[in-house]
């Protein structure tokens, strides 16, 4: 449910709903969700290991449940600061709910527990974004020669590309993950081409540029001389080239697999 | 005889009342949308259609600005309500009371809070009070006045992810308000406040519980159910002849894996009729049944009656942010239509419910799938409207071509993926909402819309460009009009009403709100 330009500040943490979700108490004080620390990676390490001995047969390795529930989900995880919470649970147990004490853990041990499963919770919030560093490996599912016959063919890559001019290295150029989407569609901050315009004036004068502007009303382009002009589009003649219509045309025609394989291909351009 | 008495001492005990009582009973919020804008969609029906018309297509472009008002905020997203002369205008945190004849500012109420500050959609309105959700999930009722707070309840818990962005709906004595969350997997739910007391009245879960009628949809003996989302951000509108309320309800956790819920999900992805005084579902329609692709069906339902194929019927439209529009009759919530409104490539077809049918291929996966829309939706919290007169229902739309990755190892939890848009361009569209064909478009530039719709009986649409271009267009042809540059995206809708006998046009841009009037 995401409705907008995001603020990623804030998230809280997982919920477990069979404890009660509110309290209607009128004028009562304003809760202060926790915020969320990177917590001390050797603590994490320390903890991983921790929770897998003493908590993983019953919660799970990862903490996302197995016969007792999932951790990244509950309420206490959620409202816990620094283990005051936790360290009591871990200590004493639940043994309404069978869970048993923990009685000879150090504190250092729970420590690293509380800080592995903020980890893991935290590493939930985060789960709504695909990482600069997206490994090749998950991407590389397409067949190189597949994807040189697309190029050359259906694709009608060459017609404006090759692989020896302005796709040389290209593969150098971009992480995977990049490469793969320049592939599609070839814009965003490294977006190395734009859309030109000639404009024709009633007196025969022409201009041409980069468009910097253009919307139902007016056209503005940075000249050959440098200078910013616009025209009201009623008033002039507009020829646009667009070299990125032919990648918009084939977002309706490719199969996964067409972009998979081209993928693939370009990916051996290092 | 005696019921002619009857009804002229009705009509003067209101009329005595409303002289009274500055400020907006209930019973005001039946009537079709004309002087005042009272609550979020203007009127219950999200027609957005006012019926005034000193502005219209003769004088549109003699327009000027009457006033303009810049609070100290970030982006407007809410609707200004306008009742009585004053105008209630939100952003995250902040309520301001505004002179609607000047734009100056009457009183200020600003309460910090720790929470998702996404967006802030408006305030409602019951007698002399206001209700203000808030980042941290609170409701709140504040005097109309003077801005101070009369009650203040938790709807839900912050620190389990819940968040509040939405204007409550006021339904005689029921504030009807909803929660939103993402990233945790959290249930959602529908609640209706007492006015006064801030009494919980009812609540509706938009998972069943276990063994209800559409618990079958989820996997049984998981805990997937109880952590299956379903938020309800979006105000919803209402049939005061029925007396039902029809609501649009968000996407299933997790977001983009639904591995771990099999099933269509309900009511998740749904469009739901509620009686509004007890809670109780009467019908529902899945425009996304199991969606792993953040396509929330909150979209108004907007509901008009017409003649259908010769027969007058209750009708209620969605152009769903999953690219398809429904027509459905909203008295059974029977499927009457299902029309894509943009190119999409991820339904195998639509089945006998009208309910398009998931491709598995276009889920998300680890190397990626093209999907059309992403998730930032072929529309979204753009408000769209109906045109009573031109028949055509309007939808601010996006073409949207977007990478859907599954990053989750493991146990999908939260979002569990995403994508990444490639390409997005807007287009306003004119649906004939009587075949789902697409009578008009009207271009709005690269990148993706984020202004509202307004129609009003002076033969005008109301929006705004991706170029800072608010527009006057002809509803009936889509041709501009008039326009201006107000140097900032419009991220809500605009809005009218009338005072002094005199038209205004309310236009918020960036965080600047620009009010429109004719020349003396």
């Amino acid at each position: 449910m995401i409705f907008g330009i995001r603020n990623w500040k804030f998230s809280a943490l997982a919920a477990l709903v069979y404890l009660p979700l509110c309290a209607q108490q009128p004028n009562q004080s304003i809760p202060q969700p926790r915020e969320q620390k990177n917590e001390d990676p050797a603590s994490v390490e320390r903890g991983r290991a921790e929770f897998k001995s003493s908590c993983g047969f019953c919660h799970g390795n990862d903490a996302t449940g197995s016969r007792a529930p999932d951790l990244l989900r509950s309420v206490i995880v959620s409202h816990d600061d620094h283990g005051n919470l936790l360290a009591p649970v871990i200590r004493n147990g639940r043994p309404d709910k069978g869970m048993p004490s923990f009685t000879t853990l150090k504190d250092d041990q729970i420590e690293g527990i509380v800080a592995f499963l903020h980890h893991q919770a935290n590493a939930a919030l985060k789960s709504a974004t695909v990482p600069g560093d997206y490994p090749l490996s998950k991407l590389l599912t397409g067949n190189p020669s597949a994807g040189k016959a697309f190029f050359y063919g259906l694709g009608g890559c060459s017609n404006c590309h090759s692989i020896t001019g302005d796709l040389k290295g290209i593969a150098k150029r971009y992480s995977p993950l990049e490469l793969q989407q320049q592939i599609v569609y070839p814009a965003g901050e490294k977006r190395a081409i734009s859309e030109t315009a000639v404009i024709t004036l009633k007196n025969g004068e022409h201009y041409e540029g980069k468009i910097v502007h253009k919307d139902d009303f007016i056209i503005g382009i940075t000249c050959q001389d440098g200078w910013y002009r616009s025209w009201p589009l009623n008033n002039v003649e507009v020829s646009i080239r667009d070299p990125l219509a032919a990648h918009r045309e084939l977002m309706g025609k490719y199969t996964d697999a067409d972009i998979h394989n081209l993928f693939a291909y370009l990916e051996t351009l290092k | 005889m005696k019921s002619a008495s009857v009804v002229l001492l009705f009509a003067v005990i209101t009329l005595s009342y409303a002289a009274v009582d500055e400020g907006l009973h209930p019973e005001n919020l039946t009537k079709p949308l004309s002087e005042s804008w009272p609550t979020f969609n203007g009127d219950y029906s999200g027609k957005r259609f006012s019926t005034l018309s000193q502005i219209n297509q003769s004088n549109v472009r003699k327009l000027t600005l009457a006033w303009v008002m810049r609070p100290q905020s970030v982006a407007i997203k809410s609707m200004p309500l306008e009742v009585n002369g004053i105008l209630y205008l939100t952003t995250p945190d902040n309520v301001w009371a505004t002179d609607a004849r000047s734009g100056r500012i009457i009183w200020h109420y600003y309460r910090e809070s720790q929470g998702d500050h996404i967006g802030h959609r408006g305030v409602g309105m019951y007698k002399d009070w206001l209700y203000f959700e808030t980042p941290d999930c609170h409701l709140i009722a504040l005097s109309a006045k003077d801005g101070k707070v009369r009650w203040n309840i938790e709807l839900a818990d912050p620190k389990l992810g819940y968040f509040a962005t939405m204007a409550p709906l006021v339904i005689r004595d029921h504030v009807i308000v909803g929660v939103s969350g993402d990233v945790t997997d959290i249930p959602g739910f529908l609640e209706s406040v007492d006015p006064e007391s801030g009494k919980v009245q009812w609540r509706w879960n938009t998972e069943p519980a276990p063994g209800e009628s559409g618990s079958e949809t989820w996997p049984q003996g998981t805990d997937a159910i109880a952590h299956g989302g379903g938020m309800t951000w979006m105000t919803g509108t209402y049939d005061p002849q029925l007396n039902q309320l029809y609501w649009g309800i968000g996407n299933p956790n997790p977001v983009l894996n639904g591995d771990i819920r099999k099933g269509d999900n309900l009511y998740t992805c749904s469009i739901v009729s509620l009686n509004p005084d007890t809670g109780k579902l009467n019908w529902h329609f899945q425009p996304s049944p199991h969606d792993t692709h953040d396509w929330d069906a909150v979209q108004t339902p907007i509901i008009f009656d017409d003649s259908y194929h010769g027969v007058t019927r209750k009708l209620l439209a969605q152009a769903s942010r999953n690219g398809y529009f429904f027509l459905l009759d909203r008295t059974t919530g029977e499927h009457i239509l299902t029309a894509p409104f943009i190119p999409t490539n991820w339904a195998k077809g639509i089945d006998s419910r009208g309910e398009p049918v998931p491709n598995p291929a276009k889920e998300a996966k680890p190397d990626g799938v093209l999907v059309s829309p992403g998730s930032d939706g072929a529309t979204n919290w753009l408000a769209p409207s109906f045109d009573p007169v031109t028949k055509l229902f309007y939808v601010s739309a996006r073409r949207l071509w977007s990478i859907f990755y599954m990053t989750a190892e493991g146990k999908p939890e939260g979002w569990a993926g995403r994508d990444r848009n490639l390409w997005a361009s807007s287009v306003l569209e004119a649906i004939d909402y009587q075949t789902g064909k697409i009578r008009w478009t009207h271009e709005l530039g690269d990148g993706e819309g984020t202004a509202g719709i307004l129609t009003t009986a002076g033969n005008l649409l109301f929006t705004a460009d991706n170029s800072d271009n608010l527009l006057a267009l002809d509803p009936g042809t889509g041709k501009t009009l008039w326009h201006v540059n107000l140097g900032s995206r419009m991220h809500t809708a605009p809005s009218t009403y009338e005072l002094d006998g005199r038209q205004y046009l309310l236009t918020p841009a960036g965080n600047v709100v620009f009010a429109w009037i004719l020349p003396d």
